[in-house]
């Protein structure tokens, strides 16, 4: 059974002669790290709040393990682009209140069990702080504290503490500097194969799609008042060189229309990075 | 391009900040001193601008000698502090901060209320449209039914303060819950919290530094709404005290009450900030 299974699902925002996705269908197996690609605007965001659960399609259904996925819970993991922490908790309070809330509502907070248990949780955030590569100092900093890519790091291990079956990041290197966007992508690739999520990442950037995923899904609009279909769907293989990267990434430029961004953020992923999630893609799992 | 110097980019020095900030205080009081000055050279019992020595004079007697239903409990070798804890300035001061502090008490529900219409959709529905209506009724208009309905007491004025600022709190806190980031609720959700999670844990802890801010702001539409009670039906408070005063030319008394209630609002709109500063680390006020 698929992880996550559109049966001809169908968006529209405003009136219905302006659809943003139509007749979906796809499936996406558990442990896959998809890449979602296309222009702005054509619904990749879309596609992902609808797995989380937070928008509902017109037509068709969304299947999280073969059940109907209706509202935002814990079975996903999310990474927005913006707005990835509470800003009034600090990055210890931000990582523990998944567990937290999980186990305890507003009136079993003040149990004594609850304070026994926060030693344990705090115990555990602080092993994904020092895996995330912060130092122990950052667990009592508040996010506008952190810099962009700290800040992200955080996000995803206040996402994966919980250990959502499915993650979810939306853009959520968009806004770093290159060299941090670079470590960000090692960093996913390794949790990915230390946790076996299913992933669902999206980007405007077909080489990171290309270097970071297991597949590459690419949505683009037949014409402007057609909502967007998947316009190519491809595996990656597993061993993927440099000029085979291009080759794929121009393939998926050309089907998505151009995707690509500026030369600054492909840098990015230049050579040196590309090495980088070379190894990152061959690393042994490592269980967080 | 046009050069020359950019008003906009002045860097005042500590010496014209300070001289800047102090010099229309200093020039009021100079024009007052003058004022009061002149009037007393044409007749020496003029009341409405009493001098200053008149002024600190009658403070002194506000201050530190008992009101007049006191005059039993104190003895003449009371110290400072015991004097003024029996005059008529600290009586009327508590009635009136009595009153203002149920009022602030009574603002809490609203806050709740707020939250609640911005964070789920019913609650929003049920309460917003009349919110809206009942802002935009003239809180001072409804005095005459306040105190046919509630009578002359406490209740009518603390009720007066509660319709005039409760629903301007309620739709800032409505407002505000409505303007943090719907991808932080989402995210609460898929992290296990449930609706009352997000509104507590998530919502309220956000909005809480904005929405104390929002009471700060308010808190002389409080006093306005207060004064406006004590001064029509109230037989203590600072309000009741310049009303009283009035009737006697009592300017002398008048212009320090007046000024101690600056003072006061200055002195709680100080603290608020600082606790807010304290309870909220990470706000930082844009």
């Amino acid at each position: 059974m698929a992880m996550i299974q559109f049966e001809n699902v169908s968006v529209n925002y405003g009136a219905p002669s302006h659809p943003v996705l139509s007749n979906i269908d796809l499936k996406i197996e558990e442990g896959e790290f998809v890449c979602l690609l296309g222009q702005t605007g054509c619904g990749k965001s879309t596609l992902l709040r609808l797995v989380l659960g937070s928008e509902r399609p017109v037509a068709g259904r969304v299947l999280i393990a073969g059940i109907e996925h209706n509202q935002p819970d814990p079975t996903c993991g999310y990474v927005p682009q913006k707005y990835s922490l509470f800003p009034d908790k600090t990055v210890m309070g931000n990582i523990t209140f998944g567990p937290e809330v999980s186990e305890f509502n507003l009136f079993t907070r003040l149990t004594p069990r609850y304070f026994r248990q926060r030693r344990e949780f705090r115990q555990q955030a602080m092993q994904y702080i020092r895996r995330i590569g912060l130092q122990d100092a950052d667990a009592r900093k508040y996010p506008d504290q952190l810099s962009g890519g700290m800040q992200q790091r955080v996000a995803i291990a206040q996402a994966l503490v919980n250990r959502p079956r499915i993650l979810l990041l939306d853009e959520a290197f968009s806004a770093l500097d290159p060299g941090t966007r670079r470590d960000m992508q090692v960093l996913i690739r390794q949790l990915w194969r230390g946790t076996g999520v299913t992933l669902l990442f999206v980007t405007h950037n077909t080489h990171e799609a290309v270097q970071m995923g297991t597949r590459v899904i690419v949505l683009a609009r037949e014409t402007p008042n057609h909502g967007s279909r998947v316009a190519m769907d491809l595996a990656i293989p597993s061993s993927c060189p440099a000029d085979e990267v291009s080759r794929l990434a121009a393939r998926l430029d050309s089907a998505a229309g151009s995707t690509r961004e500026p030369e600054e953020f492909t840098s990015g992923i230049g050579d040196s990075g590309a090495h980088d999630l070379a190894a990152a893609r061959n690393l042994l799992p490592n269980e967080i | 391009m046009r050069g020359g110097f950019q008003l906009v980019h002045a860097k005042p020095s500590r010496s014209a900040t300070a001289l800047l900030s102090w010099f229309l205080f200093v020039l009021g009081i100079g024009l007052y001193v003058n004022a009061a000055q002149k009037r007393h050279q044409e007749n020496a019992e003029d009341r409405v601008v009493p001098t200053i020595p008149h002024m600190l004079h009658s403070t002194y007697d506000a201050a530190f000698k008992p009101a007049e239903d006191d005059e039993s409990t104190i003895g003449d070798n009371a110290n400072l502090p015991q004097r003024f804890l029996a005059s008529m300035l600290w009586k009327d001061t508590k009635a009136s901060a009595r009153r203002f502090l149920y009022s602030l008490l009574l603002l809490i529900p609203a806050v709740f209320l707020g939250l609640h219409m911005g964070l789920f959709p019913y609650v929003g529905l049920f309460f917003s449209r009349f919110v809206l209506f009942f802002d935009k009724i003239i809180a001072l208009s409804l005095l005459p039914i306040l105190f046919i309905a509630f009578g002359i007491d406490e209740l009518s004025k603390i009720m007066l303060i509660v319709i005039g600022v409760t629903p301007t709190i309620i739709l800032d806190t409505f407002n505000l819950t409505r303007s943090v980031p719907q991808e932080q609720v989402v995210k609460a959700f898929t992290l296990g919290a449930g609706d009352f999670d997000v509104a507590y844990r998530v919502i309220l802890r956000q909005i809480a530094p904005r929405v104390l801010n929002s009471i700060r702001l308010n808190l002389k539409a409080v006093m306005l709404f207060l004064f406006a009670g004590e001064m029509i039906a109230s037989t203590d408070g600072l309000a009741y005290r310049i009303a009283l005063l009035r009737r006697h030319m009592g300017m002398d008394v008048i212009i320090p009450y007046v000024l101690w209630v600056a003072l006061l609002l200055f002195l709680v709109d100080v603290a608020m900030r600082l606790i807010n500063r304290k309870l909220h680390p990470w706000f930082r006020e844009a």
